[in-house]
């Protein structure tokens, strides 16, 4: 995980893998093709991927194929657990201590409000939380601030700048303001609809809360790389959005 | 008029020299680069950017670095759009040779009155289109049939449109967003291409299409010269938008279609007596 001296890596911190269903409404089945990822990722200068799956019920199948792609392409893929706290309560520190220490995940997705026992287990393996409250955006504040203030070592991811597409633009300004008051709420600027929001992030709050991601390959990496483009950042601050954060954001792995 | 049109000694300037640029354009043979979708101007409600304000000289600024030419421009949300049109003439006038003003109206609460409005609109104040939100009466489209303008619609839902498209074959429809904005509901990007496959009236505008791959299918199954280009600025950046296009890498002729030339087709259908 070096990066080049001369050329700051571009890490995608929002990918998607494997099996499930989409989130939107109306749903689809959905099988993402790494390959697809990598092909336009290649031609947009990506150089590495965080990949989740897609959404399931239960994540335990879906973690390990996932845990597997990213062996097969170690040079390319980093991979996060995703589990649903709600569902899953009772096996979550069980099964996140395997997939973080056995097979390597380095983060998790907490479909649905993140319970203690997986803010717990996010505390004790040292891995950040990724958590967009979807179909409750309205309320994104409310989600956020009990788990934020509660578990302050743990890092939080939100998603999408707060609101995937930019359906809502009050929830965008709601999200800038969640990473300025915490120091452990962090923006994944993936799938925002409306680019004036992630400039605005980007004046707003240091370069260290911002994190490139694209939504691959339900959306095309190449549009949120080129956005990534058009933020025209100072070369320190393009390196810490571009794929540094992330990166800081994991390594604190047990395994580093 | 807000204080930001204040500076207008400034802003004609600026606008002379841009206009100066596009014509350069047009003259050098190159079919020029236009933006179907943007608003402008002033509203009073305050409760979302849509009914704020839309900045011209935004606009401006990132139209020039995505190398568009012109900018169709019609209002953000009102009730009634008598005063919100006057005011989308006044910045075309500001900006010479940089917007082409379209009307917007409201068929229901404005209804009875259309046709005298939009006739003035577009003889006495020069503009050239019009945007709706709320399905066409035949008080509206028999007006912009007999004035040979566009009608730029963004529907509830997209079969809205197969009644109007089939009574009025003469009148040319922009489906606004590809059927949905913000891809908010994908299948409404299906029907929109399937809508513009069935009616040689009904084009696309691609502003503020997330799920691209919609835009992909669209050229592939309808070709060039059914797709419009159009951001939605400035909610949407116009700079993205227009990368969404170049990203397609369809031959040069195929991308000036989408880029400008279709939309000039349509505009250049104009019968309804100079300005």
């Amino acid at each position: 995980m070096k990066t080049n001296a001369h050329k700051p890596q571009v890490i995608d911190c929002h990918a998607l893998a494997g099996k499930g269903k989409t989130w939107a409404d109306p749903e689809r089945e959905v099988d993402y093709d790494v390959n697809e990822v990598f092909e336009r990722g290649a031609e947009a200068g990506i150089d590495r991927y965080c990949v989740m799956p897609p959404r399931n019920d239960t994540y335990r199948e879906a973690n390990r194929h996932l845990a597997g792609l990213c062996e097969k392409h170690a040079d390319k893929l980093i991979g996060f657990a995703a589990h649903c706290p709600q569902r899953e309560t009772g096996h979550l520190r069980q099964m996140l201590v395997e997939e973080v220490r056995s097979m390597g995940l380095r983060a998790v997705r907490s479909d649905g409000p993140p319970n203690r026992d997986l803010l717990d287990a996010a505390l004790e393996l040292g891995i950040p939380v990724i958590y967009y409250p979807s179909g409750r955006w309205q309320q994104l504040g409310m989600y956020y601030h009990m788990p934020a203030t509660a578990y302050p070592k743990v890092n939080f991811i939100l998603p999408h700048l707060g609101q995937y597409h930019s359906l809502s633009w009050a929830a965008h300004i709601e999200a800038i303001d969640l990473a300025k008051r915490y120091a452990n709420v962090y923006l994944d600027v993936s799938g925002v609809g409306s680019f004036k929001y992630v400039e605005m992030a980007v004046r707003e709050l240091p370069p260290e809360k911002i994190l490139f991601g694209t939504g691959a390959p339900e959306l095309d990496p190449r549009v949120d790389r080129e956005a990534l483009r058009l933020l025209k950042l100072p070369r320190d601050a393009y390196a810490n959005v571009a794929g540094l954060n992330i990166l800081r954001l994991i390594g604190k792995h047990p395994r580093e | 008029m807000t204080e930001s049109y204040s500076r207008r000694d400034f802003l004609i300037g600026a606008g002379a020299v841009a206009t100066a640029t596009a014509a350069r354009a047009v003259q050098a043979g190159k079919v020029p680069v236009i933006d179907c979708h943007t608003h402008a101007g002033t509203g009073s409600d305050l409760t979302a950017p849509w009914t704020t304000m839309a900045d011209p000289q935004e606009i401006l600024r990132r139209n020039k670095e995505a190398g568009i030419d012109q900018a169709c421009i019609f209002p953000i949300s009102h009730d009634t759009f008598e005063e919100a049109n006057r005011e989308i003439a006044q910045i075309v006038k500001c900006y010479p040779g940089r917007f082409i003003g379209y009307a917007k109206h409201d068929p229901v609460n404005e209804k009875g009155r259309i046709r005298a409005m939009l006739l003035r609109e577009c003889r006495e104040m020069g503009l050239r289109g019009l945007k709706l939100h709320v399905k066409p009466t035949p008080e509206v489209l028999d007006t912009v049939a007999e004035l040979g303008i566009p009608i730029i619609w963004h529907p509830g839902r997209v079969a809205m449109f197969d009644e109007v498209a089939r009574a009025y074959p003469m009148v040319d429809l922009i489906l606004a967003h590809l059927g949905s904005d913000l891809s908010n509901d994908w299948r409404e990007h299906l029907a929109g291409i399937e809508m513009a496959r069935r009616y040689p009236n009904v084009y696309l505008d691609t502003g503020a299409v997330v799920l691209t791959r919609y835009l992909e299918q669209a050229v592939k199954e309808l070709g060039p010269g059914k797709i419009i280009y159009g951001s939605d600025e400035p909610e949407v950046d116009c700079r993205l938008e227009i990368f969404k296009i170049r990203m397609l890498k369809l031959p040069k002729e195929q991308e000036e279609m989408i880029l400008g030339g279709n939309i000039q087709r349509l505009l250049g259908k104009y019968k309804g007596g100079a300005a």
